[in-house]
């Protein structure tokens, strides 16, 4: 069995081709960097360790090549003859692999289906869409299935330096499940170890989203108003580990009153998920987790997203609209999405920034509570002053 | 990641509980922490390697800094560099440096011999200090020329500061990884309470000041002295490692930052980042 992963990244490499390894598919990564093709297939192998409370493990991921995402035909003759095609590359990358999918596909005469292991709620029809755009009148992309990916795990970071030939090590969790939409799916379907097919593909992107990233991206924007730079730190304070877990039970409930209590999940769940925050292991950045905000306060991403559906069940999503808050003082120089949203506030202020971000109307509630955040955290700001106290935003 | 602690041990009553609590996180976060008391030592010269990614010089003795000379020089990573450590001990030095920098600091004197700042004291009291050291210890407020007899002649030179007034509180702002936190204490403080003190929001003129100090001695785990008005501040003394009492959540805030400092040894970076450019909201 083969299997075509694009983006030999931290999901591509410690998630899906260590999951596709460990259930006998032969992997050829896609990828654009010519160092890392070239060192993948000199080594022939990568490690992904595994942290968690019941220690380290270590697996050796093999018999793997790669391939350059500048080499079309290559790629295509590849994804032409793949069991199942996987892309980690990042939601603004889709538009720019989809010419290559497309290509493969158009050659094929079985179906095949196509994952998106991307952090976007709506990424297979995003990627679907672009892959026929690039097919024209081929009808070849209504034949093969094309599905979002849940990921259960974090993977945090690599470690090993191609240019020395030190084997790549992606450092992630122990969770290794992954959820696709059953409807959308093509016969035959891969059997892949850890994946599970859902129809009810919109709840469980909601859940993940709405619980655990909401709570991870609490963690983030919080931690780093407060100073810290990991999570597991971030998540000791606790002021925001209380902060963390209210956002997530805000979420919660927005998900029971919606969905019903199976896909909400219980409050252990929600500890669970605080201690996957807790391993300190991962060594998960703030910067890591906070990156991009523009996205993250998308209109139905992590924190905008629970406190609407929060607001229609009758909750008032107090810590989430402190995220959000918190997310737009995010000043990492490094992340050009940051620098934008704070170009934003600064040009047309706080609350009309907000709406052209997350699509809040300024008059509804959930803005309003944002907006008064935002405002009380603004007085006595200084550009790397920590934030002392989320009570009474006491600034150092 | 093996961090390596130098420090002077007291009796368990004594220990900073910061430092304690600094070390059982690390331990937590599967950092392993070894605590180093160089006074228990016998160290052969010729054999000082760095056996730890990172060292962190807590202790202040003389031992301490000839052991982290040593470690300095077979090319240790240290969180706060021996150097500037060496070099803050002696607050001649650390004052020129401060002057130096344009940072603000009371008239200074310095002389061999007590008697000779006699006619400084026609100008007002001046506080009187042993050049080595640092706080509050040997430090004498003299208003009279008769007081000069009390002042020890066998520390070695002694410095004079023209006395600025306290307003009945020090402040000292402490900096760790570039994020500064004021605290506001009763001075001198008696009980466990005044010496913990109350954080207060620092202006942006101390901020400025506070991270000019940093800068000027490349360090940016420090503690600094602050006397006279938010208008006209003085930094009259500053410490590497300080004890940080008083700032919030201080042992989560250093034990994030060692571990994100250890980190950035084991990736091969600097211990310290280079200088950020500020971003305005």
């Amino acid at each position: 069995m083969r299997a075509v992963v694009f983006g030999p990244g931290q999901i591509g490499c410690g998630f899906a081709g260590q999951l596709l390894h460990d259930s006998g598919y032969e992997i050829v990564f896609v990828a654009r960097n010519p160092v890392i093709v070239n060192h993948l297939n000199r080594l022939g192998h990568y490690r992904v360790r595994l942290t968690g409370r019941g220690g380290v493990r270590d697996m050796t991921v093999d018999g793997i090549r790669a391939i350059l995402s500048s080499e079309p035909r290559k790629v295509a003759e590849e994804v032409a003859r793949a069991d199942v095609v996987t892309t980690s590359v990042g939601c603004n990358n889709l538009l720019a692999i989809a010419p290559l999918v497309a290509e493969g596909l158009s050659r094929r005469v079985s179906p095949v289906n196509v994952f998106a292991f991307e952090n976007l709620g709506n990424a297979d029809s995003c990627l679907k869409n672009f892959v026929a755009g690039s097919l024209g009148d081929d009808p070849a992309a209504a034949r093969h299935g094309f599905s979002g990916a849940l990921v259960s795990r974090i993977v945090a970071r690599r470690t090993g330096d191609p240019a020395q030939d030190e084997p790549l090590v992606f450092v992630g969790d122990t969770p290794s499940t992954f959820i696709v939409d059953g409807r959308t799916l093509r016969d035959p379907i891969p059997q892949i170890t850890g994946m599970k097919v859902t129809d009810n593909y919109t709840a469980w992107l909601q859940r993940k989203l709405f619980t655990f990233s909401a709570g991870h991206a609490t963690a983030a924007y919080l931690g780093y108003l407060k100073g810290y730079h990991y999570v597991h730190a971030a998540v000791r304070d606790p002021e925001i580990r209380q902060a963390v877990m209210d956002a997530m039970l805000e979420g919660q409930k927005g998900l029971a009153a919606c969905y019903g209590p199976e896909i909400a999940g219980n409050e252990n769940d929600l500890t669970e998920i605080m201690s996957r925050f807790e391993n300190a292991a991962l060594n998960d950045s703030l910067e890591r987790v906070g990156r991009d905000p523009l996205r993250k306060l998308g209109h139905e991403d992590r924190l905008v997203g629970p406190a609407l559906l929060a607001r229609q069940a009758g909750i008032r999503p107090e810590k989430l609209a402190l995220a959000v808050a918190a997310a737009m003082f995010f000043c990492n120089r490094a992340d050009p999405s940051a620098n934008q949203l704070l170009g934003q506030i600064r040009a047309v202020g706080p609350a009309q920034a907000l709406s052209d971000v997350s699509g809040l109307d300024p008059q509804r509630t959930i803005a309003q509570i944002v907006i008064s955040a935002w405002c009380r955290l603004s007085e006595g700001w200084q550009q790397g002053n920590p934030l002392l106290n989320l009570e009474h935003f006491f600034w150092a | 990641m093996k961090i390596g602690m130098l420090m002077l041990r007291h009796a368990p009553a004594h220990r900073s509980s910061v430092t304690r609590d600094v070390i059982r996180l690390l331990t937590e976060w599967d950092a392993q922490v070894d605590v180093i008391y160089p006074e228990e030592q016998l160290v052969t010269l010729s054999h000082v390697r760095p056996e730890y990614d990172l060292y962190v010089l807590k202790s202040r003795t003389d031992m301490a800094l000839g052991l982290a000379g040593a470690l300095h020089a077979a090319g240790a990573a240290m969180l706060n560099p021996y150097p500037v450590s060496a070099l803050l001990r002696d607050r001649i030095t650390t004052t020129r440096h401060l002057q130096a920098a344009d940072i603000p600091t009371p008239e200074t004197y310095v002389t061999a011999h007590p008697e000779r700042l006699t006619p400084l004291l026609d100008e007002g009291p001046i506080a009187v200090k042993p050049h080595r050291g640092s706080g509050a210890r040997g430090v004498h407020v003299v208003w009279d020329a008769d007081e000069l007899d009390d002042i020890p002649t066998n520390q070695g030179p002694i410095l004079a500061q023209r006395l600025v007034e306290r307003a009945g509180h020090a402040r000292k702002i402490y900096c760790v990884g570039g994020q500064l936190f004021g605290v506001r204490k009763v001075w001198p403080a008696r009980t466990h309470e005044e010496k913990v003190g109350e954080a207060f929001t620092i202006t942006p003129k101390l901020r400025d000041i506070a991270l000019r100090c940093g800068r000027a001695f490349g360090i940016d785990v420090y503690g600094l002295d602050i006397i006279g008005t938010d208008e006209n501040p003085f930094v009259v003394d500053v410490q590497s490692f300080p004890n940080f009492k008083g700032v919030p959540d201080a042992a989560l805030r250093l034990a994030d930052y060692i571990y994100h400092a250890c980190q950035r040894v084991v990736n091969g970076l600097p211990v310290l980042p280079g200088p950020e450019k500020e971003v305005r909201s």
